[in-house]
């Protein structure tokens, strides 16, 4: 018991803590170099060049955005997506399955190159509702394969009860599926918003440079090898799904049957 | 008078050409309870799961109420079906759970719920999760979510199954005198027969993908339809497709006796006890048959002979009803 502990104390310590300390420390410190001499230099410097930057909180609110979107199109086809397969063995379930799962086999840049002539076509492209929808190639198959996995656990049994009792299917939906897949929507939350996120290269194709999500300021900076201004745009940048997932956190604690914490007086 | 409450029709269902059900009828009146009994995958679930909509018969149609309710979907009709297991909503607590029922249902009623939590002494725990009660609770609880929807019609798939024999026998005549008392309809599935004679009025005896015989113990142990059914319930030595002997008729000793009398040669192959009295287990050399047949001493060989009075073979009725 005590081993494990120590275990676990010393890799979040190697792995999460320290470096995370190390980037809180660099980006409030100028860069600082090996025998130069000089000493540590503290300052919020990184961060007023970073708030000067006219285009960062656009892009926040836009990456932000698309990020919701993103995320609620993903909950909405994954659980009806993962709830359709679970019940029966049919043929050709394997494929179908395998299917679902092909977009990320396929490298995404392919596909959005592919995409960006029919989106000019339908004129999609160079605009938000493009972004979003190029986004859910490279997010959609984790969520229903989340959202697959979710429900064949929740089994078919517990799922025919509510039906059994009067329920009817959106009823069902609300009371019984959607508080018992909780665990789900937390990774489908957190991983849906940081590929979303994430994406430069597609957003760039299909956003024509016009949609301006985070990515596409956060590039330019890459150049200037300014390590502190680097650490601070990160720190903004892991924050964002921080402060998304608190927001779903919250949201969800309005599910029906949700142990309030004002509730639970037991 | 007595009213039908629920009709079966020539319910015929078949699974990738297997036949599971074979035009299947029979009626309920209101009130009654039936028992049906058959061995493990003989299809008795899926003719509950039928019933209760969750499975569409092959053909044939369901009445209730002089309705035909065959094409319904399970959460319109007034049926509920209690599970082998629980199955209590894991993020409700025992009190949600119940409320649950009632509510979808649009019967909910404070005092309801009350009475219910009381009747299955579960008051004190209502505010407990499925997780925190043990299994003759939840099972306990999952009834009382049933019996909150108000149904006509109830119907049990092995529902005790899962609980300790003595725990299940408590709950056998709880469950009994509650369904009698608030006269529910019901549908009681197990593959005991001493269960199945404890819950119904009525027996129903299922295999081959139709009922065998229907009717209360006595009628089945006294004149069985058929080899099936003798065999399923255990009390006849067969021997052969249209006669029998009734076991408390049959004598075991160790060499024959008079001349009016067919005599087999057996082998005990164990003895155990049940009730206080010692049983004998016999294969019986030349039907192929083994039985198990309370004694009244040990025998000094393990080779011994079983004879039956002439008088009493009696031959299958071959009556269903």
């Amino acid at each position: 018991m005590i081993r494990k502990k120590v275990l676990f104390l010393i890799l979040t310590l190697l792995f999460f803590i320290i470096p995370l300390t190390v980037l809180l420390l660099q980006s409030i410190s100028a860069p600082w170099r090996f025998h130069t001499g000089q000493g540590i230099d503290w300052g919020w410097q990184e961060y007023s060049t970073l708030f000067q930057n006219p285009q960062l909180w656009e892009a926040t609110f836009i990456s932000i955005g698309i990020g919701f979107a993103v995320l609620f199109i993903n909950v909405a086809i994954g659980l009806f997506t993962g709830k359709a397969l679970t019940p029966y063995a049919y043929r050709g379930k394997a494929w179908l399955e395998a299917l679902l799962l092909s977009p990320i086999l396929i490298p995404s840049l392919a596909i959005a190159m592919g995409l960006h002539l029919f989106m000019i076509r339908v004129g999609l492209a160079d605009t938000i509702w493009g972004v979003m929808l190029i986004h859910l190639v490279p997010t959609v198959p984790y969520s229903i394969k989340i959202f697959h996995n979710s429900y064949q656990q929740i089994g078919k049994a517990m799922m025919e009860q509510p039906h059994i009792l009067g329920a009817g299917f959106w009823t069902q939906v609300f009371t019984v599926e959607l508080p018992l897949l909780r665990p789900a929507i937390r990774s489908v939350t957190f991983l849906t918003i940081v590929i979303s996120l994430s994406q430069y290269a597609i957003t760039a194709i299909i956003g024509g440079g016009r949609v301006l999500t985070l990515p596409l300021v956060f590039f330019p900076f890459l150049n200037n090898a300014n390590t502190s201004i680097m650490a601070a745009f990160s720190i903004w940048f892991a924050l964002i799904p921080v402060f998304m997932y608190i927001i779903i956190e919250a949201l969800m604690m309005f599910l029906p049957y949700s142990r309030l914490p004002w509730r639970n007086h037991r | 008078m007595t009213q039908t409450k629920l009709e079966m029709k020539n319910i015929t269902k078949t699974f990738n050409h297997d036949k599971i059900l074979n035009e299947l009828t029979f009626h309920l009146e209101k009130g009654e309870i039936m028992s049906i009994v058959g061995p493990s995958g003989s299809g008795k679930t899926t003719l509950l799961r039928i019933l209760a909509g969750l499975e569409k018969p092959t053909d044939g149609e369901i009445i209730m109420n002089g309705r035909d309710i065959t094409k319904q979907k399970a959460n319109r009709r007034s049926i509920s079906l209690v599970f082998q297991q629980p199955l209590l909503f894991p993020h409700m607590t025992v009190k949600e759970n119940i409320v649950y029922g009632a509510k979808v249902s649009k019967n909910y009623k404070e005092e309801k719920i009350e009475s219910l939590l009381e009747a299955i002494g579960m008051a004190r725990f209502r505010d407990h999760y499925p997780s925190e009660i043990s299994g003759g609770q939840q099972q306990r609880t999952a009834l009382a979510r049933a019996m909150a929807t108000e149904p006509e019609v109830i119907l049990f798939d092995e529902p005790f199954s899962s609980l300790d024999p003595s725990l299940r026998q408590d709950l056998r005549y709880w469950v009994r005198d509650f369904l009698a008392s608030r006269e529910t309809t019901a549908v009681f599935v197990t593959h005991d027969m001493e269960e199945a004679m404890i819950m119904g009025d009525q027996i129903a005896v299922f295999e081959d993908g139709n009922f065998q015989q229907i009717g209360t113990a006595e009628t089945l142990h006294k004149s069985p339809a058929n080899m099936r059914v003798a065999t399923f319930l255990g009390g006849h030595l067969i021997l052969n497709d249209h006669e029998f002997a009734p076991l408390h008729a049959v004598r075991v000793g160790t060499q024959k006796t008079s001349k009016n009398e067919v005599s087999f040669h057996a082998t005990v192959e164990h003895i155990t006890y049940q009730h206080g009295r010692p049983v004998a287990h016999l294969y019986v050399n030349n039907l192929e048959k083994k039985i198990s047949i309370p004694i009244d001493e040990t025998f000094p060989t393990r080779e011994v002979q079983v004879t039956i009075p002439a008088g009493s073979i009696q031959t299958f009725s071959g009556e269903i009803l």
